[in-house]
């Protein structure tokens, strides 16, 4: 038998008296509210799992960047030459105790064949960026032209949550300008004086690092991401960041 | 009894000296053949390994440096055309490494080229020295 829950009569008497129905229509009300959200949960987390672009269009809706800048590295090609490192350090004025793009290496003692290998990392300019968002004076920002994750270097206070934010170790803290500091595909150094390539695309013996506009069906990194032969893939992708360099063998 | 303790320990110690890590040796004097040879042009580093050609592989010293190279370390990159594009035209390891007698020098970059990396670990405590 249904009792409606009294609520005038609990103002008055002050929650004395309330009779067991009451209390049992209570529970039932919190039960029904519960239920209702897990269900809506569980269907959100069934139905919309990682949302994936079924084209290119649909991709650019989302992040309409022009040009959206983004970065191949063909990783089998990397020698560990580091003249990336040399032309970046020098391009951007970045402090010996600093990097802005580092090369790890890999080695594999049991393999067969070949024993090692060399990644270069670096900013992924992050779609979904967590730096972004761990930002607490938006001093970390993405570029709403090209996608770029930018610093506001006057804004930044130090508080260094970017740094532990960034799944990839993108960024380093630079005492000269008080300030985290990243790869910001040259675009301070380079791009924004006309120049095509950031300075260790351009540098590159290799052909390791492919600069461009992902956007671009005519550009070399849109042709290379888009083969279906070749496996492309990212670095953390759990992470969910949606970043915007690539690795290919 | 503690002597003789003493004089097995040490002994021990030397015999283990020279056959661990520290046995390792780049340098030529220490091998019948040239030893490791590094490489630091065009890039830093690159690595051949008499140690590989010479004991695994069995070649003849006159295998390679009949034709191929002089058998002064170091010499071939100083001439300026010790690059990929001259490996891929058959010339010096390119001569075997075209991908029928060994793996092709277009395949497996980091096999060879142990990079700054791969120097620093080698070499990094010693001057840049021609020997």
């Amino acid at each position: 038998m249904k009792q409606k829950i009294n609520f005038d009569r609990l103002r008055k008497d002050k929650m004395k008296k309330v009779s067991a129905m009451e209390r049992r229509e209570f529970l039932k009300l919190g039960f029904v509210i519960t239920g209702v959200f897990a269900g809506g949960t569980v269907l959100s987390m069934v139905s919309n799992v990682k949302k994936v672009f079924a084209s290119p269009e649909e991709f650019s809706k989302q992040y309409p960047y022009k040009p959206h800048y983004g970065m191949v590295i063909r990783q089998g090609r990397c020698i560990d030459c580091e003249r990336c490192l040399e032309a970046c350090t020098t391009t951007n004025h970045v402090p010996p105790y600093g990097f802005r793009t580092t090369i790890l290496e890999k080695v594999v003692p049991d393999a067969v064949g070949r024993k090692r290998e060399f990644i270069p990392v670096l900013c992924n300019q992050c779609n979904d960026a967590p730096c972004v968002r761990a930002c607490p004076t938006r001093a970390s920002y993405k570029d709403k032209k090209n996608g770029i994750v930018m610093i506001a270097y006057e804004k930044c206070i130090g508080c260094k949550a970017c740094m532990l934010a960034c799944p990839y170790n993108a960024r380093y803290f630079n005492e000269d300008r008080h300030s985290a500091d990243k790869c910001d595909f040259c675009y301070e150094s380079r791009l924004s004086m006309g120049e095509e390539l950031t300075a260790c695309a351009d540098i590159c013996p290799a052909g390791v690092r492919n600069f461009g506009d992902i956007s671009d069906p005519d550009s070399d990194v849109y042709q290379m991401i888009h083969q279906i032969e070749q496996t492309v893939w990212v670095m953390r992708a759990e992470a969910g960041t949606k970043p915007n360099v690539f690795y290919m063998k | 009894m503690m002597k003789k303790l003493v004089i097995l320990g040490a002994v021990t110690f030397i015999v283990a000296l020279f056959s661990g890590p520290f046995g390792y040796s780049v340098f030529a004097e220490d091998y019948d053949h040239g030893g490791d040879i590094i490489y630091t042009q065009p890039v830093k580093a690159v690595i051949f390994s008499h140690a590989f050609h010479v004991e695994e592989l069995e070649f003849d010293c006159d295998d390679c440096h009949e034709d191929l190279f002089e058998p002064e370390a170091l010499l071939v990159q100083k001439g300026g055309n010790f690059d990929m594009e001259c490996l891929r035209e058959g010339n010096y390891c390119g001569q075997c490494h075209d991908g029928s007698a060994a793996f092709s020098t277009e395949t497996q970059c980091a096999r060879c080229h142990i990079g700054v990396k791969g120097y620093n670990a080698r070499l990094g405590n010693m001057e840049v020295d021609e020997h």
